[in-house]
């Protein structure tokens, strides 16, 4: 064999070719990028510069209002606090709860597998069909006050809690087994391995899960229509039983108006739900620095 | 005079199906270190790992036969396994300290036992868990450092520390020197040799080298089952079975 000749002209073709597909491969990427960006640089443009003007003290202390000018955000983003307290307060424990119990405890038999193929599915039900069952459970037959924060919540919590249970699972899953050992090889019991030591390696994923299932059930919509919550509410709720809107379906309320000034106060209010989005983003990122362990 | 600490009688071990361990009978004495040797795959790991209920972790696994902790059986229904891990205490194969601070890695096993009555209490028994690891001096300036932010020869050093800690009867060491480089292992062999006047010391090892170093009795396992047990100097000098020969005289393995 003879040594290979780096100069001769197929080479150096060689060699430029593979470098094209370099730079080619790098625009692409950046590109795709480029483009995905783009759209969120519009969104944002398009909604300040409609909503930004509409942003006074009066829109972001007021409620629903027929008059566009007096007409306010502050009712429904109460809304939203109150269902998301309830959402998080039922799916963060059940969710977490079932993880741990899905990963460190349950035997391997076939009703576990059908537990966990069920916790998939779940998680991929279009969630009008979670409203419907709000509906009928927590309404109709548990006769809670329809339109409320308290049935709101729960609703979105059970479309969350499998969010939460996947999220965690992976979390406890991507824990090394020998920290479990470690635990286990001076006689700490089971329990204790769990929460003393796999559980806290395993927050910050959790977190980060539990985090952007909230984001969802923020923006959620269609459920909340099954439950009433699309009432016309001039006040805001002083209770989690009171009648109440969310911001998704403010919104979604102003962008049917027929009055034009309506146009306003849709884009501020999509405007303060993008905020209160990127403040849960921002809490997500915190928490998860701030329980991160460095090996 | 050696004392007998632990028995196991016709012990086999199953995972789901397969048989990894062949009726292995042997008695492990206190005041000495006992290693197991044997080519990969041979059970030694696995035998080392039912004598502190380790494989209850594992699914699937079954153990049948005895094993006796001072004539205890430590496989009836009145063991709590919990219990018996602390009088059997275990070293890994890599290093695994907590990722917390190194006090709170010693402090871990005293606390959840109650073993420490007091703050003072638990000081000393850190201070003296790290002094019988040979990690004192080098550590006693920053024990709130990471246990995980140690060198390897250390962070095994460590572990070693933990388990003494929670005063075990037995420490059971699974290839402990495996990723340590030469200089650590020397180290944490002259350990071991210190340590076996306070416990009975059961090491499993690659390096028949090691086995000939650190410990008395050495038994030898192969494909499930143990082939000859005796002391070390006789198994590596004068062994009985052909098997243990060729494995010493490095024809397989």
């Amino acid at each position: 064999m003879s040594k290979s000749d780096w100069n001769s002209p197929e080479a150096v073709k060689r060699l430029a070719k593979r470098h094209a597909a370099e730079r080619r491969f790098k625009a692409i990427g950046l590109g795709a990028i480029v483009l995905s960006l783009a759209f969120l640089a519009l969104l944002l443009f398009i909604m300040l510069r409609n909503g930004l003007g509409g942003l006074d003290w009066t829109f972001l202390s007021g409620s629903d209002s027929t008059d566009a000018s007096v007409a306010g955000v502050w009712g429904a983003a109460k809304g939203s606090l109150l269902t998301m307290l309830v959402t998080l307060l039922i799916s963060f424990p059940m969710g977490v709860l079932a993880a741990i119990y899905l990963e460190e405890f349950a035997p391997r038999k076939r009703w576990i597998e059908w537990v966990e193929v069920s916790i998939n599915n779940l998680a991929a039900v279009p969630s009008i069909i979670f409203g419907l069952l709000g509906l009928a459970v927590f309404i109709n037959t548990l006769n809670m006050p329809r339109s409320s924060p308290l049935v709101g919540g729960l609703t979105l919590a059970l479309m969350t809690m499998p969010v939460i249970v996947i999220s965690g699972r992976n979390a406890i899953k991507a824990v090394p087994p020998s920290i479990r050992e470690a635990a286990y090889g001076i006689g700490a019991s089971k329990v204790q391995t769990t929460f003393h030591h796999v559980l806290p390696l395993a927050l910050p994923g959790i977190l980060t899960g539990t985090i952007i299932g909230m984001a969802r059930a923020l923006g959620e919509t269609a459920p909340l229509l099954m439950i009433g919550m699309r009432a016309f509410i001039a006040t805001p709720p002083d209770s989690l039983t009171a009648p109440s809107s969310v911001l998704p379906m403010q919104i979604f309320l102003w962008s049917d108006e027929i009055d034009k000034a309506f146009v306003q106060n849709t884009s501020a209010a999509i405007i303060v739900l993008l905020v209160f989005l990127l403040a849960m983003n921002g809490i997500a990122i915190y928490l998860r620095n701030k329980f991160e362990v460095r090996w | 005079m050696t004392e007998t600490k632990l028995t196991a009688r016709n012990v086999d071990v199953f995972y789901g199906q397969k048989k990894a361990i062949n009726d292995v009978s042997i008695d492990i004495d206190n005041g000495l270190v006992t290693a197991f040797i044997g080519p990969s795959g041979c059970g030694k790991s696995t035998f080392l790992r039912t004598l502190n209920r380790m494989n209850d972790t594992i699914a699937g696994a079954r153990v049948d036969g005895q094993i006796l902790l001072d004539g205890e059986d430590i496989y009836a229904a009145s063991m709590d396994a919990v219990a018996l891990r602390a009088r059997v205490g275990m070293v890994f194969q890599k290093p695994n300290p907590f990722p917390k601070s190194i006090y709170e890695n010693i402090a871990y096993g005293p606390r959840i036992h109650g073993l420490a009555a007091s703050k003072a209490d638990m000081d000393r028994i850190v201070e003296s868990a790290l002094t019988k690891a040979g990690l004192w001096e080098e550590v006693k300036d920053r024990l709130t450092d990471a246990g995980t932010a140690l060198s390897g020869g250390q962070q095994q050093r460590l572990c070693i520390a933990r388990a003494i800690a929670v005063s075990p009867e037995v420490i059971l060491m699974d290839e402990p020197c495996s990723a340590l480089d030469p200089i650590a292992t020397a180290r944490i062999e002259e350990l071991i040799d210190e340590l076996k006047e306070s416990f009975a010391i059961v090491i499993v090892t690659h390096s028949m080298q090691q086995a000939a170093r650190v410990s008395q009795r050495t038994a030898f396992f192969h494909l499930g089952s143990l082939v000859e047990y005796g002391e070390t100097d006789q198994i590596f000098t004068n062994p009985r079975e052909t098997r243990t020969k060729d494995y010493i005289t490095g024809r397989y393995g």
